[in-house]
């Protein structure tokens, strides 16, 4: 390759320029007596156990869902056939996410849509339906509540039927995630409880799985929907940590749970994977570092098993392109590699039809794929923090670690986290960051294969949009009919009279929305409770 | 100037959250000197209302669910506004893209550049 003279200069995607090479000199003064240290050593940069991915590989786990319950009981059940080894409902976004049931006028009027993005649950009946025969009792299961207000119904789904099946709850591990990051920043959804009540949710979670459930993670925070919508990789840390303190200090207020066993429940968390994978792999190294750091200076926590961060990772979706799609499996590839190189103990890969669709079966296979490789075949399971101790990487944690807490204590000084929802403050950084990126492609900055260079494509495959069925709105119909129909009505209209009732105290919303299931109150019936003890948030951004 | 700006209705056909492409498009189309009118998560009938109430030159739907709800918001608007020019894009999978295109749509899925659709809205505004 030609040699230029030209003085271009490179950036990371936090916006560190970055030099040519790196030396010893270069790591910040206050990070090197901290790259000496093993894996296993506060404050775990260097992973959260010596033998790593040795003792225990990342866990394979991938969004899944379509259709009626069934299609995504198949689907799931084909994952983990091909090797998946935790499972993730995803529910029709439609109505979980607004907690409308299907006859709701804003469903109706798409109706198509129902089904399409995941599996229309309305009902501890439906919720049956998709977990039939799943392993619940030995793998880690994601319930599915990813928006805030639809938690607390998809994790007391869950966890009602894993009783009904014979279980006890001490016994199941998973999450339901209820990610602020997703509900009120990524993806802003048409209604939504407000963020001061979502808080009530989520430290009710805690609070519920603190005394009922102690192998789940009752909140996921997902940096994954900050950083795919536009912050940076520092914004996506420092944004991470604010939201962690708001639970934190919401938990420390109430004095219900000792403050370890809150910060053990908001300790798995997700991030982005994205593209420049070095960067990313730092981003990970940066992350337990920081909240090693955190809870020890703002909570006096020490105890390893609680300031040993968890991660789970999904390689970033909006890097995958509409054009040559089958170049996707490669980018997958590294960005899994960039997240196993930080030292993730879950990943999820995107499907290589992103752009165009939830994946299809093959696409779905290939994620899995992709990430046995990685395990089987490429030995990066061997050697715990491969990257530790060079130069390169050693500066970026650290440079990462403190650019995140600018932005942190920036959230904090507006009066944190919820506060900067509610202005709209952190959806004006995503917008600027998204704008940038765009700039950059229109002007030829930076390039993307296959979308601004190397446009010819000979691929004999084609790939269209994966679509699943067409009868999950019909049979949700009829099946929310058949419940109104064959329920004990008293016993659903005493339940959900109480679950108001909580509603509207102080007290945990979690034991009512259990009796709610049990006895078959639905999905929009609690949305419409909500919505009128809580009203609506009041949306920064039009979207 | 400002009475002949011409005016861009912009909606998402779905129920789905995702922003950023509408957020970005009708960054650039403004930048460009357009007015554009965002409202959100619509509807066919709210569609159909603002697209005939704002009289606008131009609509843009984001399309991030099925395509059968986008056709049907399609078909109305032409029925309502005979003429008036429709572009859209999102997740727009290619069986997709050619039901579109066959209602006389223009579609720029993921990956267009900003500046094709800027200058499609010229174009299609008779601009």
């Amino acid at each position: 390759m030609k040699t230029t003279d030209s003085p271009k200069t490179f950036h990371s995607s936090s916006g560190f320029e970055l030099r040519s090479f790196y030396t010893a000199a270069d790591i910040p003064s206050s990070h090197r007596e901290r790259a000496q240290g093993e894996p296993g050593q506060a404050p775990y940069h260097r992973g959260w156990h010596a033998t790593g991915y040795r003792t225990k590989p990342w866990r394979i786990f991938q969004l899944s869902g379509f259709g009626k319950p069934e299609d995504e009981n198949a689907r799931i059940k084909f994952l983990l056939k091909n090797g998946e080894t935790g499972f993730i409902m995803e529910h029709d976004r439609n109505t979980a996410d607004h907690c409308y049931n299907v006859d709701h006028p804003e469903v109706v009027a798409r109706r198509e849509d129902v089904g399409l993005t995941g599996a229309v649950m309305q009902s501890v009946r439906d919720i049956a339906i998709c977990l039939d025969g799943l392993p619940v009792d030995t793998s880690f299961g994601h319930a599915g509540g990813a928006v805030v207000q639809h938690a607390p119904f998809a994790l007391a789904g869950y966890w009602t039927v894993a009783r009904k099946r014979g279980y006890k709850l001490r016994e199941i591990a998973g999450t339901g995630q209820s990610d602020f990051n997703l509900t009120y920043l990524g993806c802003v959804t048409k209604q939504q409880i407000p963020t001061d009540a979502g808080l009530r949710f989520n430290a009710d979670i805690i609070e519920f799985c603190g005394e009922h459930l102690p192998r789940w993670v009752p909140v996921s925070i997902a940096g994954y929907n900050a950083a795919d919508t536009g912050l940076n990789p520092a914004q996506e840390l420092g944004t991470l940590f604010a939201n962690a303190v708001e639970y934190l200090d919401e938990m420390k207020r109430r004095g219900t749970v000792p403050i370890e066993l809150a910060a053990k429940g908001c300790g798995g968390v997700s991030f982005r994977a994205s593209i420049h994978i070095f960067e990313e792999a730092a981003k990970m190294r940066a992350a337990r570092m920081m909240w090693s750091d955190l809870l020890r200076t703002r909570y006096g926590i020490t105890d390893p098993k609680t300031a040993n961060l968890r991660i789970h990772c999904v390689t970033a979706g909006s890097k995958m392109t509409y054009q040559q799609p089958l170049n996707n499996v490669v980018r997958g590839t590294l960005m899994a590699l960039g997240a196993v190189m930080g030292g993730v103990q879950s990943l999820g890969v995107s499907g290589y039809d992103e752009a165009l669709s939830i994946p299809s079966e093959h696409a779905h296979q290939m994620s899995v794929r992709i990430q046995q490789i990685l395990q089987e075949e490429t030995n990066v399971c061997a050697v715990t923090d491969p990257l530790g101790g060079s130069y390169y990487i050693e500066t970026l944690t650290a440079q990462l670690a403190e650019k995140a807490w600018e932005f942190f204590d920036e959230i904090l000084a507006q009066g944190g986290y919820l506060a900067c929802l509610d202005s709209g403050w952190l959806h004006a950084r995503a917008a600027e960051n998204q704008h940038r990126e765009f700039m950059a492609l229109e002007s030829g900055e930076q390039h993307v294969v296959g979308v601004t260079c190397a446009l010819d494509d000979e691929s004999p495959f084609e790939v269209d949009g994966f679509v699943g069925t067409d009868d999950a709105f019909d049979v949700a119909t009829e099946r929310l009919n058949e419940i109104r129909r064959t329920r004990h009505e008293a016993g659903a209209c005493a339940a959900l009279k109480k679950l108001e009732s909580v509603c509207r105290s102080d007290a945990n919303i979690m034991p009512a929305m259990m009796d709610a299931l049990e006895a078959e109150v639905t999905l929009g019936e609690i949305g419409d409770v909500y919505r009128n003890v809580f009203g609506d948030w009041n949306t920064p951004i039009q979207t | 100037m400002s009475e002949t700006q011409k005016r861009i209705l912009m909606a998402k056909t779905g129920l789905d959250g995702h922003w950023r492409g509408p957020t970005i498009v009708a960054r650039a189309l403004r930048d460009a000197g357009y007015e554009v009118i965002m409202i959100g998560m619509a509807s066919t009938d709210d569609i159909v209302r603002a697209a005939v109430d704002e009289d606008v030159d131009l609509v843009g739907l984001n399309i991030g669910g099925h395509i059968d709800v986008a056709l049907r918001a399609v078909r109305a608007v032409q029925e309502a506004r005979p003429g008036l020019a429709i572009f859209a894009g999102g997740t727009v999978p290619p069986h997709a893209k050619r039901q579109l295109e066959a209602l006389g749509v223009e579609v720029y899925p993921p990956g267009s550049r900003l500046s094709d659709i800027v200058d499609a809205a010229a174009r299609l505004t008779g601009g």
